[in-house]
């Protein structure tokens, strides 16, 4: 039986983490409010790469106060990171992370250098450099 | 959403891309990923489907209606600006609704095999058969496990010609190491032929 045809590629249309119907929310979602999808309604891919932008730690004239979550996150953008990065990093479930980066990038503390286009194939230089890496591990 | 020049942060913009571990429960997908990489544990909360009920005990838990995966997770730096990432899908049925996420933009999928489950990963070789995502089968060498010529599990897969289908030991990185690279390779030789697919890539700056 092949996977549901059903879900849409992300980027298209945001896949639910938790549904509407979900009744409760549960305990990982409090960081975010309660909110389960990311304030721009857009759902950063999981290799989407971000990073701070300069000047982006003061949270001043924030308008929404940045929780102690938000400052982790921020604090790991300093570096280009991925999404997965963060997670990881963080410990935080994916599909919080998302809530908060995207209320990082609305409030301008943090950009999306790279999100993936759909079905794109690198080049043959970049498979090149990959097999290179692999070779030399 | 915002797109920012690329200089932010340290040095070039950093490109990442992602291959997939596919195969059945317990064929060796976290082995694997740990073998060639740093794990770490990746969490998302997944809703509750009905294929879970009677699987997760929801005793006392009337309201639960997600549930926490732990996906294996690992990053192969290949240059200050390229990172691999590995994604360890889960395998069972459960988990497909995952699947289209993880799939989307990654650069193909290793399937491990167990000769003695093999209709495990029939779902993760119809799934990426479908897709048009390249992959290769990468035949999980238990210890304890038969041997089979790679022809019989070939026909025994229904596996095209093309598919790469190699031999593999999870637990040792140079095996592991060479079936990642056989899947590059076959990536690399598929596109090869595909003028388009090159001139859309270096158009966005690759």
């Amino acid at each position: 039986m092949p996977p549901p045809d059903s879900y849409p590629p992300m980027g298209r249309s945001p896949v639910r983490w938790v549904r509407r119907d979900s009744g409760p929310v549960v305990r990982p979602y409090a960081v975010t409010g309660g909110r389960t999808e990311p304030a721009d309604g857009e759902v950063l891919d999981i290799i989407a790469v971000v990073v701070a932008m300069p000047g982006g730690d003061t949270d001043d004239d924030d308008p929404q106060r940045r929780t102690p979550e938000h400052r982790r996150i921020l604090a790991m953008c300093q570096r280009q990171a991925t999404v997965a990065d963060i997670a990881a990093g963080t410990g935080l479930p994916l599909g919080v992370v998302r809530v908060l980066l995207s209320d990082l990038i609305l409030s301008g503390a943090v950009t999306v250098i790279r999100q993936r286009p759909a079905g794109l194939r690198p080049g043959n230089d970049v498979l090149q450099e990959i097999l290179n890496g692999l070779r030399a591990l | 959403m915002a797109f920012a020049p690329s200089d932010h942060g340290s040095g070039a913009a950093l490109t990442a891309h992602k291959i997939l571990i596919a195969g059945g429960f317990g064929a060796g997908k976290t082995t694997l990923v740990s073998a060639i990489s740093e794990v770490r544990p990746l969490l998302t909360e997944e809703p509750l489907s009905t294929a879970s009920v009677g699987r997760d005990s929801l005793a006392g838990l009337p309201n639960k209606k997600t549930t926490t995966v732990a996906l294996d997770f690992g990053r192969i730096t290949i240059s200050d600006s390229l990172v691999l990432y590995l994604f360890g899908v889960p395998g069972q049925e459960r988990f497909w609704f995952m699947w289209d996420e993880l799939a989307y933009g990654a650069l193909g999928a290793v399937v491990l095999a167990d000769v003695r489950r093999l209709d495990d990963c029939f779902p993760s070789v119809n799934y990426f058969e479908t897709r048009d995502l390249p992959f290769i089968v990468a035949v999980n060498c238990f210890d304890d496990a038969p041997r089979y010529d790679l022809g019989e599990v070939r026909l025994a897969l229904d596996l095209d010609e093309d598919v790469p289908l190699v031999l593999c030991d999870a637990r040792d990185q140079a095996s592991v190491k060479n079936a990642m690279i056989r899947l590059v390779e076959s990536i690399a030789a598929g596109d090869a032929g595909l003028a388009s697919a090159q001139g859309r890539s270096l158009i966005i700056g690759h």
